[in-house]
């Protein structure tokens, strides 16, 4: 069956014209000597700048939000896509290039041989690598929540901010019914093993981004941990598929 | 409470009903929105109409003068109308969410098709 599995690279970008287009030939390029069968469309988040232009006049698949969602609303909107168009797995890829698709089919593969309804690419599992792993506060503040999520599923996830992740058709469907809209990586993943599904981490590589703003600055971030935090801890609840 | 306070509070929450009706009669608020402001005035009309009733309460949880249990219930009210406003927010935001995402693949696959 894995063949014929049918695979969308969801790639969420808001005000990336100086990375998309680079990000969306390293897809095609991997595609090209790849024996699976990808196909991508771009969730344009309400882009003030020249990312829906870029689009449009290299003709890349794209769907563009009327209004800025937020970072959980798009990729949310590339489930409903996947959903829409029958994919089996849906791989979120960030637009702004800190994602290395190497590791693309390393992500999936546990789907594929049904060893996992929801896999993460980690930076954290593999610790010989001396690859990009974030500031050292930012390190701490996944380790905390990396904490609290063993605490609420006693399952330990270890990259919890990581964007770089597949599901396959049932994980998609609980994320279309209910995917956090402000910060959805560690929040989603609670989400899934609250539903029992089973979700893997695989060790993948990241870069620095290469331009443009990463979405969590300085002083958010302390609202941002506070939010996740109460998020896991109080809304998630344990239930079955 | 004195006699004074009693009429101003009778008079306020009369005219708050009013107003609440005449806004649903303009269709301006839903009954269903409604409902909350008028078991809001509803209590204020309780309260100017039986203010014995009412010092009992205030005595039973502690107020030592009556007004402030009036201003109390007041602030009550006020936090219990903001808490519901809260949730009605947060379903619309729901439902604009879900509006968006829907309207923009219809739009995508408009584009598509013309181009194909």
């Amino acid at each position: 069956m894995a063949k014929n599995d049918k695979l969308l690279f969801i790639i969420p970008a808001y005000n990336e014209e100086e990375n998309i287009l680079k990000v969306v030939n390293t897809i095609n390029n991997y595609k090209k000597k790849s024996q699976q069968k990808y196909d991508l469309i771009v969730i344009n988040d309400g882009s003030s700048d020249n990312t829906e232009r870029i689009l449009t006049e290299n003709r890349i698949p794209h769907i563009r939000l009327i209004h800025n969602l937020g970072i959980g609303g798009a990729v949310q909107t590339g489930y409903r896509y996947a959903l829409e168009n029958d994919y089996d797995i849906a791989i979120q890829y960030d637009g702004d290039g800190q994602h290395d698709i190497q590791y693309a089919e390393k992500i999936i593969a546990p789907i594929l041989n049904g060893e996992a309804d929801m896999v993460i690419g980690s930076r954290f599992i593999d610790k010989n690598s001396n690859s990009f792993k974030s500031s050292f506060v930012r390190r701490i503040g996944i380790k905390l929540i990396s904490f609290v999520i063993k605490f609420k599923t006693n399952k330990m996830i270890y990259d919890t901010t990581s964007g770089f992740r597949a599901i396959n058709k049932k994980v998609m469907e609980t994320f279309v019914d209910d995917y956090p809209i402000e910060y959805p990586e560690p929040i989603s993943t609670v989400h899934a093993l609250q539903k029992n599904y089973k979700v893997k981490e695989v060790p993948v590589e990241m870069h620095e981004r290469k331009g443009g703003k990463s979405s969590i600055t300085s002083w958010k971030s302390i609202y941002y941990m506070i939010n996740v935090i109460l998020s896991i801890l109080i809304v998630e609840r344990k239930c079955n598929k | 409470m004195t006699l004074n306070l009693r009429i101003d509070l009778l008079i306020f929450s009369i005219l708050l009903l009013l107003l609440i009706f005449k806004f649903m009669k303009d269709k301006k608020i839903p009954v269903k929105y409604a409902l909350v402001w008028i078991f809001a005035s509803a209590i204020l009309l309780f309260v100017s109409l039986f203010p014995k009733f009412l010092g009992h309460i205030a005595s039973l949880i502690g107020f030592e003068v009556l007004v402030n249990l009036v201003i109390a219930i007041l602030l009550v009210l006020l936090l219990y109308i903001t808490l519901v406003l809260t949730i009605i927010v947060s379903k619309q935001q729901k439902k604009i969410t879900i509006l968006i995402q829907e309207v923009s693949l219809l739009k995508g696959e408009q584009n598509n098709d013309k181009k194909s």
